[in-house]
């Protein structure tokens, strides 16, 4: 995941958004509870609050040419609506 | 038994015995404990019939419940509310004991008005009420059989409860819903419905991606009650449950359902990935629609980038462009991303320099839709950036080529619309360095910009340092650039003048303080050559006068010049004293040496003299290393390039260093291992290295390094090891020096970044071990260290000459060598082809010119056959060769040496 990714903000996020997205993260995983994750999110602040450094990072990025699997790898959970009637089915028998 | 009754009977029925009916009972309550139904009712039956007893009546009736409760659990309820009406009209008496189950039969069938009629009674009592409420919550699946029943008025809570909870559960099922649709605060926490309430609530958050919210509902619903049947479905979409085959079928179908299978378009994917691979274009082609089409079925959001990768990559692959558009179905989209992609690949791609260009081009062409798309503004700092990165690209290319770019470059139309007049600036580093450091007048910027500037002319970097101090006045790094200009070129007041700009900035910086003496002192010679002794007089003064003048062996070093300016001026009396004074801070002979360098570097040699080695006493001669070293040392401190004493003692220093170098001091060591490298002396160096390795907290790097650089072309392999034991050596000794020196002395060999040789810090101690041993510096004929076990083993030449060049064994050099050698003048064609050490890859023709380049000229034919005998037998006995004739001949003279090498470097 790149540092966009642990933050969960977009690439065009503004400074004030990245700060709002760190404290948030940083509540989420508090430094004592989840010291790793916490590290992460840390560095992915550092990282996207310079402005230089983010930069640098979106001009070097080269997620591309990872295998394309990884496009779908971070998809959100997907599930199907189906309407009520397979849930019934299931409801009915025993 | 009769035939009769045998065709009636089942053949799971128990046989009746008129005699045994104790056994048939327990037979049929065997039956019943079984869960065989049907054939226990049979029985049960038969048993009656011929019983017609009370306890066979009893015995019946347990049967026939038991039938009804399989014919339920089978979902077939009117089945079994028809085989309960039959048994109530058969034993009317025992129609209360049927009527829980007739309630559950009625509850599943959804026929609720006999069941929920009695809740309209106030007087209904509560064990009552609450078993009606039980069969609701284990039984009832029909929600809207519950809310249409006609047996309960429309305001009755179970039946406004029963309509928002099916309400709800087809809305939660069917699309998002909000948190309003599944409130429900019809449903009360103790209804007999509450554990509807928490399903439909967990299947909202297992839409919603909230799954842990989903698993805390679930915990909530009553294991009893009807929603519970959903749980180990539910928890299959959540992925606890991984054996999907161990579901019902109506679970799996519905685990099937939901689940949105990418199964299919991660095989896509990697088919694509690996058709890239192999680089085939129909199976590239074929890949590309396939997953496309998966991608467009079951990840839409994804398909834009994915076809940005795809089309990325096919350029790669130098696809058709019109077919593979085809094949994705319509271009990709060309945003910022896309061309950002596209830069990086061409940056990326590592193969011809030109991709550099048109990746500043595809750079240009992400700097506008970037901008246009918002993700950075024109003047920010991330612009800056991408100008350098531009910048730092072109700089990578050769200059001829960046050159016919920038006249007449056929770059595509992405970035440049040349109707429009748009500028080509994205091929010209110094205009892409210029706009950055506009923006962002960062020091890095700047940095970049004159390091760039550098390769380029003096004029353009000094215009760059100039800018840099314009633009930030204090950074130190443009003035000490200026300063060196100018310094160079002797304009010593300029050169000051900077100077004193930058110690205003960071007066203890150490390029700053070492600057003032060096600059005083070029400023104080230049005058001494111009004959100025005045000035040159004053600038010493002024150097007295600072406050580093009294380190180290400046204050004799400032006596030195002092004897000098004194005899320009003519003033014998300040001369000797001066002289004096300088003997006793630096010793008789450093004294002589250091006046001579300094009056030889001022171009005023007739200002001293020194006489020749050969005239000093034996305990003079032998001080001559350590009073060269200290020279050197002194010298080097005050900027002095060139030493400009005799050939003479360079020969003396190499010949009295391997007794005197035990006497030196690690400094004199260093000074005298970089002298002995660059002033074609490696035997001075080697001796330097030598004693440097053996003292304890030595630069061992640089002492290695020292080694590799005196090393002839020939020792390769022993090279890289020195450089590489370096590398290793001086990391850990934090030796940034000889860190930079080591590893640029190995890309001369690697010719790009990589490394030719990684050794690990034991390997390279091990190294410093190994040299410790091999004091002299190597010849043809001089044993040297195996290194070979640090070498790849495919990584080596097995030729005979390299195999003995790393000290590998090279056995039977002489096994072929004929017994008489004939040298006369012209037969040395007729030996040529005669291998005269086969193992050594030496053929006769190169060993003969070899050893009459070592002979004086004129040497008699005989002689020289003669010679060649002992040295062969030296060889054989295991004597140096080198060494042998130099004690037969004396030292060979440089022009034969420089000749040699280049006959003996090639393989």
């Amino acid at each position: 995941m790149n540092a966009y990714e642990i933050l969960g903000l977009a690439a065009n996020a503004s400074a004030e958004e990245i700060r709002i997205a760190y404290l948030n993260k940083v509540k989420e995983w508090p430094p004592d509870r989840s010291p790793e994750k916490f590290e992460e999110i840390r560095d992915a602040y550092d990282e996207l609050s310079d402005p230089r450094k983010r930069a640098k990072a979106m001009f070097l990025d080269t997620t591309f040419t990872a295998p394309l699997v990884s496009l779908i790898d971070s998809l959100p959970v997907r599930r199907a609506f189906t309407g009520p009637k397979l849930w019934h089915e299931v409801l009915k028998a025993k | 038994m009769s035939q009769k009754f045998k065709a009636h009977v089942l053949p799971n029925a128990a046989p009746v015995s008129n005699g045994n009916s104790a056994a048939m009972e327990t037979s049929i309550r065997q039956l019943l404990a079984n869960g065989n139904s049907k054939a226990a009712l049979e029985s049960a039956k038969q048993f009656h019939k011929t019983e017609h007893s009370l306890a066979s009546e009893v015995l019946l009736l347990e049967a026939y419940k038991a039938r009804i409760q399989t014919l339920l659990d089978q979902n077939l309820a009117s089945e079994a509310k028809a085989l309960i009406q039959l048994v109530q009209e058969r034993f009317p008496a025992r129609k209360e004991q049927l009527t829980d189950i007739g309630a559950v039969a009625s509850a599943r069938s959804g026929e609720l008005s006999d069941l929920v009629q009695p809740l309209n009674d106030p007087e209904l009592s509560a064990e009552r009420r609450a078993a009606i409420e039980q069969i609701l919550q284990t039984q009832l699946a029909d929600l809207q059989a519950l809310a249409d029943c006609q047996a309960l008025p429309a305001e009755h809570s179970l039946r406004q409860a029963a309509a928002a909870l099916e309400r709800a559960f087809q809305a939660v099922t069917s699309g998002p819903v909000s948190d309003e649709q599944i409130a429900l605060p019809e449903v009360s926490h103790r209804s007999p419905l509450a554990s509807w309430k928490w399903l439909i609530r967990a299947i909202a958050a297992l839409y919603r991606g909230e799954d842990a919210a989903c698993r805390e509902s679930l915990t909530f619903i009553k294991a009893e009650s009807v929603p519970a049947r959903l749980g180990p479905a539910m928890q299959a979409i959540l992925g606890a449950v991984t054996d999907i085959a161990a579901l019902k079928p109506h679970e799996r179908t519905l685990v099937s359902t939901v689940s949105l299978n990418l199964l299919d378009l991660r095989g896509a994917l990697q088919q694509l990935d690996e058709a890239f691979i192999r680089d085939e274009d129909e199976r590239i082609f074929k890949a590309v629609r396939n997953a496309v089409r998966e991608c467009q079925r079951s990840a839409p959001d994804r398909l834009p980038l994915l076809k940005q990768i795809i089309d990325v990559r096919g350029g790669e692959s130098g696809l058709d462009g019109a077919r593979l558009i085809a094949s994705m179905e319509g271009a990709p989209r060309r945003d910022a991303a896309y061309f950002r992609m596209y830069a990086r690949q061409l940056e990326t791609a590592g193969g011809d320099p030109e991709d550099l260009a048109e990746a500043c081009e595809m750079w240009e062409a992400f700097r506008k839709a970037a901008i246009s798309e918002g993700l950075f503004t024109g003047h920010s700092v991330e612009l800056a950036v991408l100008y350098l990165h531009m910048a730092g690209n072109l700089a990578q290319m050769p200059a001829k080529m960046l050159r016919e770019f920038q006249r007449d470059g056929n770059l595509n139309t992405w970035a440049t619309d040349r109707s429009q007049g748009d500028d080509r600036y994205y091929l010209h580093p110094e205009k892409l360095y210029a706009r950055a450091c506009l923006i962002d007048r960062d020091s890095e910027a700047f940095s970049q910009w004159l390091n760039w500037a550098k390769g380029q002319t003096i004029t353009e970097a000094e215009n760059v340092a100039k800018q840099w101090h314009k633009a930030r006045p204090g950074d130190i790094e443009p003035l000490l650039h200026l300063m060196k200009q100018a310094e160079k070129r002797n304009a010593f007041p300029s050169a000051l003048a900077y100077l004193e700009k930058a110690e205003r900035i960071d007066a203890v910086d150490s390029v700053v303080r070492a600057a003032r003496w060096r600059l005083l002192t070029a400023a104080a010679l230049r005058h001494l050559q111009q004959k100025k002794p005045h000035l040159a007089l004053q600038k010493l003064t002024e150097m007295a006068a600072l406050p580093q003048s009294q380190q180290g062996n400046r204050p004799g070093f400032l006596a030195a010049f002092r004897v000098l300016i004194c005899s320009s001026l003519a003033d014998k009396d300040a001369a000797n004293e001066a002289s004096r004074e300088a003997e006793r801070l630096l010793g008789g002979l450093t004294a002589i040496l250091l006046i001579f360098t300094i009056a030889t570097t001022a171009k005023r040699d007739e200002l001293a003299a020194v006489p020749p080695p050969k005239a000093l006493k034996d305990k003079d001669r032998e001080a001559i290393p350590a009073a060269f070293a200290s020279v050197l040392t002194i010298a080097k401190d005050a900027g002095i390039k060139k030493i400009g004493l005799a050939s003479e003692y360079f020969d003396e220093t190499q010949k009295q260093l391997p007794r005197a170098a035990g006497k030196l001091d690690l400094e004199q060591l260093r000074a005298l291992g970089e002298i002995g490298g660059w002033a074609g002396y490696p035997k001075i160096a080697w001796a330097a290295s030598t004693e440097g390795l053996k003292r304890p907290n030595a630069p061992e790097a640089f002492f290695l390094m020292v080694r590799a650089r005196a090393l002839k072309a020939e020792f390769e392999d022993r090279k890289i090891v020195l450089a590489a034991a370096a590398v290793e050596l001086a990391r850990f000794q934090g030796d940034a020096e000889a860190l930079n020196k080591a590893v640029e002395f190995l890309r001369e060999f690697s010719g790009d970044d990589t490394p030719t040789l990684t050794l690990t810090l034991e390997q390279a101690r091990a190294v410093v071990v190994k040299e410790s041993a091999y004091p002299d510096l190597p010849g043809f004929f001089t044993p040297v260290p195996d290194y070979s076990d640090l070498f790849p083993a495919d990584a080596l030449c097995q030729c005979a000459n390299c195999r003995r060049k790393r000290g590998e064994s090279a056995s039977g050099p002489f096994e072929d060598i004929p017994d008489s050698f004939d040298f006369a003048e012209g037969d040395e064609d007729a030996n040529e082809d005669q291998d005269l050490f086969p193992d050594f890859g030496f053929d006769e023709s190169e060993m003969r010119k070899m050893f009459k380049q070592g002979l004086p000229k004129g040497t008699p034919p005989e002689m020289a056959n003669k010679l060649f005998e002992i040295m062969k037998q030296s060889i054989l006995t295991g004597e140096s060769p080198e060494k042998l004739l130099a004690e037969l001949l004396g030292p060979p003279d440089r022009g034969a040496k420089k000749q040699k090498k280049k006959l003996w470097g090639k393989k």
